[in-house]
């Protein structure tokens, strides 16, 4: 426990005060694929487009299982968001960033408000009723199950939902 | 996120994801990105700022049909708490290039 507090005091730490924060960003070495990156042309305008949030800030449904936190690798695992309800059940789970202000608006993560208001102008087609948060800071052994287990299983979930474009936020 | 977005986009769905850390983005590489210098946990920026999480959100859609290159990072010209969105102009229509 005493780790989760040191870390959660880090975040609050390197929110406030971001030139602290690069000594962070340097130690972090992300993982690289050394394959080429991929890419899909968009074909439709976007007000034709259904389009769906995947976020790796760590929000959740208060009813379903927080992130671990224990695991100095992270937790591959991912959590399915409901549009219409998140905004006003919804918790963070994540020791890695300040999220005091996002507890006050989830927008700043999860723009849900936003592409809703969008939708309404037309600007976009439609927005998915299913989205995605995962917890981000994965590591070591748990990058393959990130890759092959949960991002296959929300491209299933994004295809079954017919969804035409993804916006991701981190945290 | 990349690596997830990069699994989203070899799918075949486009993506287009907003990064506060543009070293780990230049090295994960994603499709496209729209980055911006901001505080850990403020990707579209501060709580009750409608315009200034509008404005993040359309430039992302605005890039997602501008970007023809892939792994393009694009930095957003929006300074932490010291930009003015009332003179933000937002895109036009977002449709496909080709």
């Amino acid at each position: 426990m005493s780790n989760r507090i040191k870390n959660q005091l880090i975040a609050k730490l390197i929110t406030r005060f971001p030139s602290l924060a690069q000594r962070f960003i340097t130690a972090y070495e992300p993982w690289e694929s050394g394959e080429p990156t991929p890419w899909t042309f968009v074909t439709k305008p976007l007000s034709e487009c259904r389009v769906a949030l995947v976020t790796t800030s760590g929000i959740h449904h208060k009813d379903q299982q927080p992130f671990d936190m224990q695991d100095s690798e992270g937790d591959p695992s991912f959590r399915e968001i409901a549009g219409a309800t998140i905004g006003r059940d919804y918790q963070i789970t994540h020791d890695y960033y300040d999220h005091s202000d996002a507890e006050k608006d989830l927008n700043i993560i999860f723009p849900i408000d936003r592409l809703r208001d969008l939708q309404t102008e037309g600007v976009i087609g439609d927005l998915a009723e299913r989205h995605y948060s995962l917890m981000g800071h994965i590591d070591g052994h748990h990058i393959a199950t990130l890759i092959n287990r949960s991002a296959r299983q929300i491209v299933e979930k994004l295809r079954q939902d017919a969804v035409d474009v993804v916006l991701l936020t981190p945290a | 996120m990349g690596l997830v977005q990069r699994e989203i986009e070899k799918a075949g769905i486009p993506t287009i994801g907003v990064s506060i850390v543009r070293e780990y983005t230049e090295k994960v590489q994603p499709p496209r990105t729209v980055y911006v210098k901001w505080p850990f946990g403020h990707p579209l920026g501060e709580p009750g700022n409608i315009k200034q999480q509008r404005a993040v959100v359309l430039e992302a859609f605005r890039v997602l049909y501008a970007a023809t290159t892939p792994g393009e990072i694009v930095d957003l010209p929006f300074r932490w708490r010291r930009h003015d969105y009332d003179s933000y102009e937002e895109p036009g229509a977002f449709v496909p290039s080709r």
